[in-house]
This record gives structure tokens, sequence and C-alpha cells, in this order.
């Protein structure tokens, strides 16, 4: 998908999101020369996506695979087979970012770790010279966000963040068609992931970790817990010590649509209710361990100087008849447009004589 | 590490376990290959498939039947409990069930119990998702012992829970629990030896004979590897890491060459055994097998590529060299045994088919839907009926006697 970033369309919308911006595995400015060189890349965290990031980067033919680092050991060993099978090379496994970044001195380095995670590897990628490529979400927190946008404006290298759906071809022509007026003036923007199991979460009990997972570097800079077999593979996404629930992990897709179609830094205020009213309270105690803890139930309104934008989460109460199930209405003067995930972009214009417009995606990531 | 000695390597064989001549007394059969020996069945039927003789609900789950001494037995999981069915197999009759604590253990998918009981000498041996493990009396289904090998020898859970089938070995009985197995007395429960408290791999152990001595088959996480029944002592490991740890697929052992395979975009290979090292013949990502192996007829493997959920593909493989002989895309994944050179597959939509083994192509000769929801479980033959559930375990038995 990175290849696919050939211009510098999304630069200023990079910067406007906070982070300095660059294209890494495309044709960026400062690589003119030809045969084209091959960057020894890094990747900080070995799961599903850092993976999908990694592979995207190998296909370019612009990455040479010098470095994997996990704390836990077994979906390294799977990485490193996977590059070895598709490239041939070796790339060393560490247990530990900060010996990785000093013995291989990466020139890029991939941040595909659990959100807690985020913010010191960056900053110290940065500081050992390396191009940063981050996941969504930034960081955990605004202030680790700050250190890191500090960070990033303290060196000559670029940050980039995560953020696909910004390249996603349906995403591409269907903010083309938004900003051509055709949806006519829009005053609110609903933003919204529902469905989903319902009933009372159980809790499942506290063991000893994995085999080969360093349990200490996985809490790293947050809070220790018991291990618990909820939290992995990629169940902490529920677990506020470590992200931020449906709002911070789905949340920051449709609301980077948001900023990136309105051109808006932040708004003006913001008001958030929700709860756990299916799930019910969250459990950790010995006896019967844990739960997760994040809301099954959010709403959020930000006020913006022009326009008003609404968040919904909901995880029950799918709605069979409901067409759009994830994604952004965009309401405006002439009509309604939904921007989604695998199910494309659609315009429902106000008149009921127009043909409604639609487009597939051509990706479902 | 026992080392093994390379003039050992002799003829292998096939170990049956020993029984009526259509019993299929554990997952897999009674050849730990998936195959039947039964020739006299119907192999086509009417569009609306083969008469149906009886329905059972049995609970959630991916357990598939066994079937011994006239009798079906399964495992399903409902209201926070897993339960043992015995059922008459023709009839469907409930003839006992035991019932047990047990949590559903849904992650990313239904949950509920994924091993099959195993059945041997009137005894039923069942282990549960988190270490119960039982030995149940066959007739009246009452508890001749039983254990809880978590707490009791501290182990690590894999991700999703044990769904290795026990296999019975003389008076042991071996589990895929730990990370290179363990065996139990049969009679008491006693632990004889355990490998380590490591994650297993969710594969049924798999008997196999070098030079008259048997040895068994088993996964961790990270790798395929053999045991001395007796003592446990690791005889070769084939290092085979997978993201999520999920070995699954039963290996398939032909002389002294094994082959493996699992999902989550891993692939298969066939190793070469020189001594205790396990020489690579080749790999490739032609057969992703997530759960259930492939069935090896004529030199060629017929199984699914891919994982649930997901476009996954029905492949024929030539085995000897792990090139694709044919490929049957309309597939979203499913299952595969068979009988006298018929593949007997389930898709995971509920459909069962007919088709001829064959590497000259894929033509069913018999189709039908008899199924609704999510059917990841392997179908079983047994005396004339075929056996097939779903996820939520609704379970039918098919006749399909001459």
């Amino acid at each position: 998908m990175h290849s696919k970033l050939k211009t510098n369309r999304n630069r200023r919308a990079f910067i406007q999101q906070g982070l300095q911006a660059s294209l890494f595995f495309g044709v960026a400015p400062y690589i003119k020369a030809a045969p084209p060189a091959r960057y020894r890349t890094a990747l900080i965290g070995c799961g599903w996506w850092g993976m999908n990031v990694l592979h995207e980067a190998m296909a370019a033919k612009r990455a040479k695979v010098v470095g994997l680092c996990d704390v836990y050991e077994r979906p390294m060993l799977a990485s490193k087979d996977e590059v070895s099978q598709r490239t041939g090379e070796q790339p060393r496994c560490y247990k530990d970012y900060r010996d990785l970044l000093q013995r291989e001195r990466p020139e890029v380095v991939i941040v595909a770790t659990p959100d807690h995670w985020h913010a010191l590897p960056c900053i110290e990628a940065l500081k050992t010279g390396a191009h940063v490529y981050v996941e969504k979400p930034t960081s955990h927190t605004i202030g680790e966000s700050r250190a890191m946008l500090h960070a990033s404006r303290a060196s000559d290298r670029a940050v980039q963040v995560g953020l696909h759906r910004r390249i996603g071809p349906h995403h591409l022509s269907g903010m083309q068609f938004l900003k051509s007026g055709k949806v006519g003036t829009i005053g609110m923007v609903k933003l919204f992931v529902t469905g989903g199991g319902g009933g009372p979460e159980t809790p499942v009990g506290h063991t000893k970790p994995p085999t080969g997972m360093d349990w200490d570097m996985w809490c790293g800079p947050a809070p220790s817990r018991p291990y618990c077999r909820k939290l992995t593979p990629g169940g902490w996404r529920n677990f506020l010590d470590y992200a931020n629930g449906t709002l911070g992990d789905w949340g920051v897709h449709w609301l980077d649509q948001l900023l990136w179609w309105s051109e808006e830094t932040s708004p003006k205020t913001v008001y958030s209710t929700g709860g756990r009213p299916v799930l019910g309270p969250a459990i950790f105690n010995d006896k019967e361990g844990s739960t997760s803890d994040a809301p099954d139930t959010q709403t959020v309104s930000y006020a913006f100087e022009n326009f008003t934008a609404v968040w919904e989460h909901r995880k029950y109460a799918g709605n069979a008849q409901e067409h759009h199930r994830i994604g952004a209405y965009f309401y405006g003067s002439k009509g309604v447009f939904h921007m989604g995930w695998r199910d494309g972009w659609t315009f429902y214009p106000k008149s009921k004589g127009e043909p409604v417009v639609h487009e597939d995606p051509s990706f479902d990531n | 590490m026992k080392k093994f000695n390379t003039t050992l390597i002799g003829i292998l064989t096939c170990i049956s376990t020993s029984t009526e001549a259509s019993d299929w007394p554990m997952f897999r059969g009674p050849e730990h290959n998936g195959i039947s020996k039964e020739t006299s069945w119907r192999k086509t039927w009417p569009k609306t498939g083969p008469p149906k003789l009886w329905e059972a609900s049995v609970g959630t789950g991916f357990s598939s039947m066994s079937v011994a001494d006239g009798k079906l037995f399964t495992l399903g999981n409902q209201d926070k409990k897993d339960t043992v069915y015995a059922l008459d197999a023709v009839s469907g009759k409930t003839l006992w069930t035991h019932v047990y604590e047990s949590k559903i253990g849904a992650k990313f998918y239904e949950g509920g119990p994924g091993s099959t009981p195993t059945v041997d000498l009137g005894k039923v041996y069942v282990l549960s998702k988190w270490g119960d493990l039982f030995c149940l009396d066959g007739k009246q289904g009452h508890t001749v012992w039983q254990r809880q090998l978590e707490q009791e020898e501290g182990l690590r859970l894999p991700d999703w829970g044990f769904n290795g089938s026990p296999l019975v070995h003389g008076d042991h009985l071996i589990l895929n629990v730990g990370g290179g197995g363990m065996a139990v007395d049969k009679k008491t429960g006693k632990t004889i030896w355990l490998s380590n408290d490591e994650e297993s791999g969710y594969s049924t152990p798999l008997p196999f004979e070098i030079a008259d001595k048997t040895y068994v088959a088993l996964s961790s996480g990270n790798s395929f590897l053999a045991a001395d029944p007796t003592t446990g002592s690791k005889i070769w490991e084939i290092k085979w890491p997978t993201r999520y740890g999920v070995n699954a697929a039963d290996p398939i052992i032909v002389q002294n060459e094994v082959w493996v395979g699992s999902g989550y975009g891993k692939g298969h290979g066939l190793f070469k055994l020189n001594g205790a090292v396990a020489e690579v013949a080749w790999t490739n990502r032609e057969l992703r097998t997530q759960q259930n192996a492939p069935v090896l007829l004529g030199g060629h493997l017929f199984g699914f590529d891919g994982n649930g959920g997901s476009r996954a593909p029905l492949k024929c493989i030539e085995r000897k060299t792990g090139k694709v002989v044919w490929e049957e895309s309309t597939f979203k994944y499913g299952s595969v045994a068979a009988a006298d050179e018929q593949l007997i597959i389930l898709s995971a939509q509920g459909e069962l088919l007919i088709a001829p083994a064959s590497p000259e192509g894929f033509l069913p000769t018999a189709r039908a839907k008899v199924l609704n929801g999510k059917c990841w479980t392997v179908p079983v033959l047994s005396n004339g009926l075929i056996y097939v559930r779903n996820s939520k375990g609704r379970t039918i038995c098919l006749d399909v006697r001459l």
C-alpha cells in the first residue's frame, strides 16, 4: 500500500495531525539517485499488524530487514521465518528494542507494539537517527504524544503515523467526492462502530504468562498486572492500562477522516459519556481473574467552528437492517455521504429522483 | 535428548487401534489417518441428501465423534458446563451423559471443547479445554478416575486450551499436553511422564513405528516432535514456529518422511528423518492447514488451504514434491475424511460432498446441504452412517448404508 504513496499530497494532512510526515517506501524527495537504496529496516512489535506493515515495506523492495524485536519470542520467530522465506535475509531478533537500536543502527524503524509501548521506542529510535513509522494511535496518552512530537521536531528525521485509511483507494475517491460540494453544506458528522455479542463478560483466570513472553517487559511503562489470556493476542485493546478501547482503536481512523475532510486540527469543546451497561462492571481479582475494562458504550460530541461531530460505539445490538455498521456519515444539505470499510463509500441524495452513488473498496484492511 | 540411531529407521507401518471392523474409536479413526476401511456404502444420493436417521443437540464446540460398540461419543458446552454424550449410534437415543463445570472459552470464535472422546476396551477418555481429564465407564458413564492437569501439574495452557484427543498406547494414555506431551496410566490416571509446563500445540498424538518400535508424534506451539511413549524422551523435533502457536493438524508420517502443516499463512512441508535430524525436503504455502489435517491417498494430500472464515480452497497436492495438482476454489474452508478412495467433505457452510480422491480433478458424485451455521468439525463415517455437526452442536446422522 505504501508503494502507492508517490506524491506528497498527504503531507499537509499529516503535519496537521501533529506529526512530521514523510514517505518511506515510495519515492521520497531525499532519495533521487538510482538504483534506489534499500533502507536498513527494523520492526519493533512482531504481531499481525506489524508484519502487515513490514510485508508492504518488503514488497516495495526498499527495505532490508535487519532486526526484529518483540518481548514474546513466538511471534518474533514466526516473523523471522516469514522474512527469510520471502527475502532470504536473516534479521537478528531482540527482546529489548534498545539493544536492537544500538547494534543494528536501523535507518527506518516500524513501531507496531501495543499502544502503551509506542512512545519510548519511537523517541529512542529518533535519537539513534532512524526515521520512524509508528502505528496509530500515536500513543496511549496525550503527554506521550507531545513527547514524541517534541522528539521528532528536535531531530531531522521523519515520523509517519500508520493511518493507512489516508491512502486507501476508496477513501481517496470518497474524500474527493466529499470535497467536490456534491454533498452540499455539511453540518454534522457521525462516526460510529456498532454491533457485536451481548451479555455480561466472563472473567478469565490469572495464569503464568506464555513460554517465551517477558511479561514484565510487556507491561513496560504501563501498570504491571498478573497475566491473563484475555490480554494477548490483541485483547489488550480493551484494557485501559494499555490502550483506549474502541475509540482509541477504530475511533482514530474515523476521527482522522473527519480532520482530513474538514482540515481542522481540533474541536473547541469535547463531551463524552459511556460505560459498561452490557458487559458489566470490570472484574479484577485473584479468585475470578480479569475481564476487560474498556467501555462497551461510548458517545462523544465534538463542537467545531462550522459543524458538529459525534462519536458512537456500542459493542452489542448489531442491527441486521442497518446497512452500515461502521464508518462516518457526513450529513449535508444535498444528502448523506457514508465513508465505510468493506462497504466502500456511498452517497444517498436528498431527493428521491437522483441516483445513489457508490464505490466498492479495493482492499479490506 | 535421547540420541536416535540412523540404523533404526526401517519400515514404518500404520498402527491400528484394535476394534470392530468399522468402528471409529477416536479422532481420525482406527488408523489415525482420517480414512475409513469401509467400502460398502452409498456414494450417491438425491439432491435432498442421504436419509436422515436422527439429529441431536450436543452443545457448542468442535469435538468430532467417536463410534464404538454401537455407541457414539462427543462433547459440547452449554451453561458453563461441558457434557460428554453417549448416544446410540443408530437411533441417536441418549444412553448417558457426564457433565462437568467448564467455561466456554470463546476467543475469536464460539469456543467449547475441541477434543474428541477416545474409546478403548470399554472405557471413554476425555480431555477438556482446561485440562480436566476423565476416564469414564463406556456402559454407564460413571467416573473411573478424573484429574485436573492444569492445576495439578502447573501447566501453561495454550491460547485456545487443549484440543488434541487422548491416544491409548498399551497401558498409557498419551496426551498432547505440555511442550512435548504427557503420559498417564490409563488405569489410574497417575502421571508417568510429563515433558514440561510449556504450551502444547493442538494436534492429537499420532503413533508411528520405526524398526518395530513405536513412537508418538506431538506438537508444541513452536514445533512438531516425536517422543518415546514409554519415557517421554524426545526423539526428533521439527522447528515449526507459527504466529499464534497453532500447530493443530496432525502430521502424516510415511516411512521416514514427516508431513506437517499449519494455518495463519504458514504453509506445509515434508521433512526426511535422518536420525534425530529432520531435513527439509520441501516447504511451501500451498496447504495452510489451520485445523484439520488432509488425508493422504495414492501419494496425494487432499485438504483445505486457509483459515476458517476465509476463501480456503480444497487442494490436491503431490506429497513427494509439494506441488499442487488441482484446486477447487469454490470452497470457503471445510474438512475432509475418506473411505474407499472417496473423499467425504464437509464444507464450512454445511454442504456434504462425495468425490473420488483423484489427481485427475475434483468431480463430486454427490452433494447436499445438510447443516447450517459454522461446520469446522470433520465428518465421520462408521458402519454405513455419516455423522456431521456444527459449532452450535447440531449433530446429524445420515444413512448411506447399501
